[in-house]
């Protein structure tokens, strides 16, 4: 709970994040500023014709002129506001769009150690919470700054007493604002982080769902469930009423200082009282014109109030990009552009490279490939398998030594040409949201061969839908040794002539993994170079020679 | 609008009596409200009136000025109280809501069961019941309380100040509400699911992006996925525009609209004043009671403007009529029948009590789809049968039938908690079972290393390795001590020495039980009576 590294995360988020919108900020709240000063004049027509009602004077037309004059100001104020909401909406919907394209541009090129889940979290859920924090807060705090100041000086310009209340109240109010804004800071703090517990357990137990209903568990879970819910609840509430409480301290002033304005006008009007009106009496008018300025003059800080919730939580959504930013990064070389293959015979270099991962180096050992050969990586769990093949398709940086491929340096430059020339089978496997056929390679490609080639022919036949069929994300509906065959039916039917192939053989059974090696042999009796990395010493054994990767 | 209205019953119904305490409480914030301004006016006119009528110290300031403090800190102890009863009505509903949905995702079918383990549909849910919180705390009450302060306002007015004023106030304000929440309502119902469904597309398919990534960055798809990307964010903040100017429209025709009514009050009332209907004082009630209605007026967009999203949570979240036949009176078991029969075209397998048998087959043969068969999570096609103790599956209560049959799946998962809280999800346990238990599957030892059974583990049991885990989700399914076991792979990731301790264990815990075993290897072990091969 430092104060520090809050505010000043606070400023660079503010800095980064609205300073490209303020001009269009700036001039959304004048427009609103603009529309609560058009109040002292709708304030002041009515004063006016209710003071005609009583003294009997022009009781019509004054009647007439107030409400035009009420009508036009309405007008005025409610396109001023209209108009105000248009640019800051676009304001904060610029922010956004801008804050996705950077997430996606950054993800598509990098890693970080964040899962996936996560970065779609803040990209989806939450930077739309930047919104009311742009629009709302924003505006409310320039209002408090300059209308009650206003309202203060035109209640004055009738009365000093009036002013004096409202003077005495008012600046007890951001008193108590700080204890509120504090009160709810820290209560929408622990209600959001409540809330989220009660939502990972409900995750948790929903993703566990199946397992419950074959334990026979599930009136146990509910019921289980329904107890940590209500408990939640309870600490919920304990945690709202201290921020109603604190928001009801905030009305209670001012609703005793414009019950204090009302009676000094009332016992002024009487004669009761005859100070402070700059030696003149009390006139009825300019003392209906005071009573409807009083709730105005505390309003915005109501306001102000109100949006310190969108405050707090635009804040955090601010800190987590500034996080996701300056977070630890690999990056591939490259756009991952569709490139022209890269011209030459197939053959790769390592010589004394050290792959750049996030906060250490990695030695990878030196290799020599040519075309037609079959290479298995081992070594130890850890040592860098995965490292090297990701060196190799040039997606992970270099600190040190270099990569050659077809002749050529390894860079920026080449890589998205030499990538053409391969594919990739990592270690877990992962469908998208596309049908079977889009995802081994659209119907152009030759499916049936590739299928054939990898030993899965008899996985889509048996699936019901063939290859319209959605697996889901993490391959539900085959099983891991399937979703592997899949995959290199997907890297056959790419038709590229080097595979990359990271542990294929990982957590299967000796049989399916069997298949799985035969598969890959088939792929290199077809006239492809494999590189896989792997400590299965079956798959070892089958290839043509092991390279030793210790780290 | 027909789950919104079994929802909205669903949310009133989990604490009616807060519920309506609260809303009440709302009637009485915005009547206290205008009868706060109203009597303020009224309060400085007369006084006005009296003082220049040299009537200053007959006039009785104490019952007025007591009034408007009355009225003013009133206000203030009724907001608070309205907030504290509906927040806490809602929550508890919400709480009830959550306990319900996974009431009712559990009687799902096996394969709906299987995609709740994925992000989208969890998150999914999760977001769906929190965007019902605004459905009565921002929608229900306070078009309820609106509505009555209005009509409840010009009755007041009907009696202190007279008919054409008081009349205008229903006349226009009502039907004219009524008109631009219909208007707004029908405006953000389709933006509100385009944008619902488009952000929902970003996010698989940015996940699809992250987890897919060198794949793609080696096809050179980047540029094409990321566009495509950029689309559909497009096309969610397209939608998301429509909503906001809908909102905002409809802010500024109810702002039009109370000004209207200001407008008419003014000359209604100053109308009275002029045929000398009206006293000044009470006449400025009416215009001071008019402005405070803008009160009940404004706030009621809000809840309209989320009534598309609403809406759309709804339709997921909201009960289904329960279609599911599930017979009422228990089933009683058949005498001297075996445990259970699973019959198919090609073959019957019975299985006896104390029965071990093996299912092999290659992968894709069918294993898995006959064990799921068998525990009744997916539907028997009609060529095939199970039955249990001598009765149909079906004919079984659900209660009854899992606490003879368990079924241990092939991607089991753990929850967050304690060793111990994943063994007694399904029924409390003492320590010395629990060792026993931890002892079959050969995880004793390894749990005492971790400091026993209290020892905490990650959100899906992250902290195990992959065979662990498995072994601790035997050990949860043995701990029911059923009478029929039916396990789908459970040693697969052990080595063969442990698998062999852990099925040799397994039997020795549950002498009496029948299993039947999916395996892809040790099929062969003496261990099973029968081998049944699929394919």
């Amino acid at each position: 709970m430092s104060e520090k590294p809050d505010r000043a995360a606070a400023r660079a988020a503010e800095a980064r994040l609205i300073a490209p919108v303020s001009p269009q900020l700036q001039r959304a709240g004048a427009l609103s500023v603009l529309a609560g000063l058009l109040w002292p004049v709708q304030a002041g027509g009515l004063a006016w014709a209710v003071s005609g009602w009583a003294s009997g004077t022009e009781v019509m037309q004054r009647s007439l002129w107030a409400a035009a004059i009420f009508l036009v100001c309405v007008l005025l104020r409610a396109l001023l506001e209209h108009r105000a909401g248009a640019l800051l909406f676009r304001a904060a919907d610029r922010v956004i769009g801008g804050e996705r394209a950077r997430i996606l541009g950054r993800e598509a090129l990098s890693r970080e150690a964040r899962g996936s889940a996560a970065v779609a979290a803040l990209c989806v859920q939450k930077l739309p919470m930047l919104q009311p924090w742009i629009t709302r807060y924003r505006v409310a705090a320039l209002k408090v700054l300059l209308l009650p100041l206003a309202l203060l000086l035109l209640s004055g310009w009738v009365s000093w007493v009036v002013a004096l209340i409202l003077l005495v109240s008012g600046p007890l109010i951001p008193l108590f604002m700080a204890l509120v804004g504090m009160a709810a800071e820290e209560a929408s703090r622990r209600q959001l982080g409540e809330i989220a517990s009660m939502n990972d357990m409900l995750m948790d137990r929903l993703s566990a769902l199946q397992d419950i209903r074959l334990l026979g568990a599930t009136e146990r879970a509910a019921a289980d469930f329904e107890q940590r819910a209500e408990g939640l609840r309870a600490r919920t509430m304990a945690v709202l009423r201290i921020a109603f409480l604190s928001s009801t301290v905030l009305e209670l002033f001012a609703a005793i200082g414009v019950a204090m304005v009302a009676v000094y006008v009332g016992f002024s009007l009487l004669g009761v009282l005859t100070f402070g009106t700059w030696g003149q009496p009390m006139t009825l008018s300019g003392g209906l014109f005071v009573l409807l300025l009083a709730p105005e003059f505390f309003q915005p800080l109501r306001d102000l109030a109100a949006a310190w919730h969108d405050r707090a939580s635009g804040l955090a959504v601010a800190q987590e990009l500034a996080e996701a930013e300056t977070a630890e990064r690999l990056s591939v070389l490259g756009e991952g552009t569709p490139a022209t293959p890269l011209a030459g015979p197939l053959a790769v270099e390592i010589r004394s490279a050290v792959a750049a991962l996030p906060g250490r180096l990695l030695a990878l050992p030196d290799l020599t490939l040519k075309a037609g050969e079959a290479v298995a990586l081992s070594g130890p769990s850890g040592a860098g398998k995965s490292t090297c093949l990701m060196a190799l398709a040039g997606l992970v940086p270099l600190a040190e030594g270099e990569i050659r491929v077809c002749g050529r340096l390894l860079d920026g430059e080449t890589a998205d040409a030499w990538r053409a020339r391969m594919a990739f089978l990592p270690q877990r496997p992962h469908f998208g949201d596309m049908t079977l056929e889009a995802y081994l390679g659209g119907p152009d490609a030759d499916l049936e061969t590739a299928l054939d080639l990898a030993q899965a022919g008899r996985i889509v036949a048996r699936l019901p839908e063939g290859l319209a069929t959605r697996l889901g994300e993490r391959g539900g509906g085959v099983s891991g040794g399937e979703a592997r065959r899949l995959m290199i039916a997907r890297a056959v039917a790419s038709e590229r002539e080097l595979i990359l192939a990271d542990e294929p053989t990982a957590d299967l059974d000796a049989e399916t993994g069997a298949r799985v090696i035969r598969a890959l042999l088939d792929l290199r009796g077809a006239g492809r170079t494999l590189v896989v990395a792997t400590h299965d010493p079956a798959l070892i054994a089958a290839l043509d020679r092991a390279v030793e990767v210790s780290a | 609008m027909k789950p919104m209205l079994k929802m909205m019953r669903q949310l009133l119904g989990a604490a009616p009596w807060a519920m309506t305490r609260g809303a009440a409480l709302a009637l009485v914030v915005l009547l206290m409200g205008a009868a706060l301004l109203g009597l303020s006016g009224w309060f400085i006119t007369a006084t006005g009136i009296a003082g220049v009528a040299g009537m200053g110290i007959a006039f009785d300031v104490f019952r007025p000025s007591a009034g408007v403090r009355f009225l003013a800190l009133g206000r203030t102890a009724a907001r608070y109280g309205e907030r504290v009863l509906t927040h806490d009505a809602t929550l508890r509903a919400l709480a009830a809501l959550r306990v319900d949905l996974l009431r009712r995702q559990a009687r799902a079918g096996a394969r709906a069961l299987a995609q709740l383990r994925s992000e989208t549909a969890l998150t999914r849910i999760i977001a769906d019941v929190d965007a019902l919180d605004g459905l009565v705390l921002r929608l229900l009450l306070p078009l309820l309380a609106g509505g009555c302060t209005i009509v409840l306002a010009a009755l007041a007015l009907w009696a202190l100040v007279g008919g054409g004023v008081a009349l205008m106030l229903p006349l226009l304000l009502l039907p004219g509400a009524a008109l631009i929440l219909l208007v707004l309502a029908r405006r953000s119902l389709a933006p509100a699911s385009e944008a619902e469904a488009a952000l929902q597309r970003l996010r698989r398919g940015l996940i699809d992006m992250i987890r897919d990534r060198e794949a793609l960055i080696l096809a050179g798809q980047i540029p094409e996925r990321r566009a495509a990307l950029a689309q559909v964010d497009g096309q969610a903040r397209a939608a998301a525009a429509r909503l906001d100017r809908a909102d905002r429209g409809a802010g500024l025709a109810l702002s039009l609209l109370h000004g209207i009514a200001v407008a008419l009050a003014i000359v209604l009332a100053g109308a009275l004043v002029a045929a000398g209907q009206a006293g000044a004082a009470a006449a400025a009630i009416a215009v001071f009671v008019t402005l405070a209605l803008a009160e009940a007026l404004l706030p009621l967009r809000r809840g309209v403007s989320e009534i598309g999203r609403m809406a759309d949570a709804a339709g997921r979240v909201a009960p289904e009529t329960p279609a599911e036949g599930a017979p009422d009176s228990p089933a009683d078991p058949v005498p001297g029948a075996p445990a259970m029969v699973l019959t198919t075209p090609q073959q019957q397998l019975i299985l006896q009590p104390g029965d071990a048998v093996a299912l092999s087959g290659p992968s894709g043969s069918g294993k898995t789809t006959l064990l799921l068969q068998a525990a009744g999570l997916i539907p028997i096609p009609p060529e095939r049968s199970v039955t249990f103790q001598g009765r149909s599956i079906s004919q079984w209560r659900e209660a009854d039938f899992r606490k003879n049959v368990i079924m241990l799946p092939q991607r089991s998962a753990l929850i967050a908690g304690s060793v111990r809280d994943n063994l007694t999800l399904a029924g409390p346990a003492e320590d010395p079972e629990i060792w026993s238990v931890l002892d079959a599957v050969d995880l004793a030892e390894e749990v005492r290393r971790r400091g026993g059974p209290d020892a905490l583990l990650g959100e899906g049991g992250a902290g195990l390795s992959g065979g662990q885990a498995r072994r601790l989700c035997l050990a949860r399914a043995l701990l029911k001590r059923p009478s029929v076991l039916l396990l789908d792979e459970p040693t697969e990731g052990l080595d063969s020495a442990t698998a062999a301790r852990v099925m040799a264990g397994v039997r020795a815990y549950l002498p009496q039980a029948a299993l039947l075993v999916a395996l892809h290897r040790g099929a062969d072990s003496g261990l099973f009576q029968r081998r049944v091969t699929l394919g």
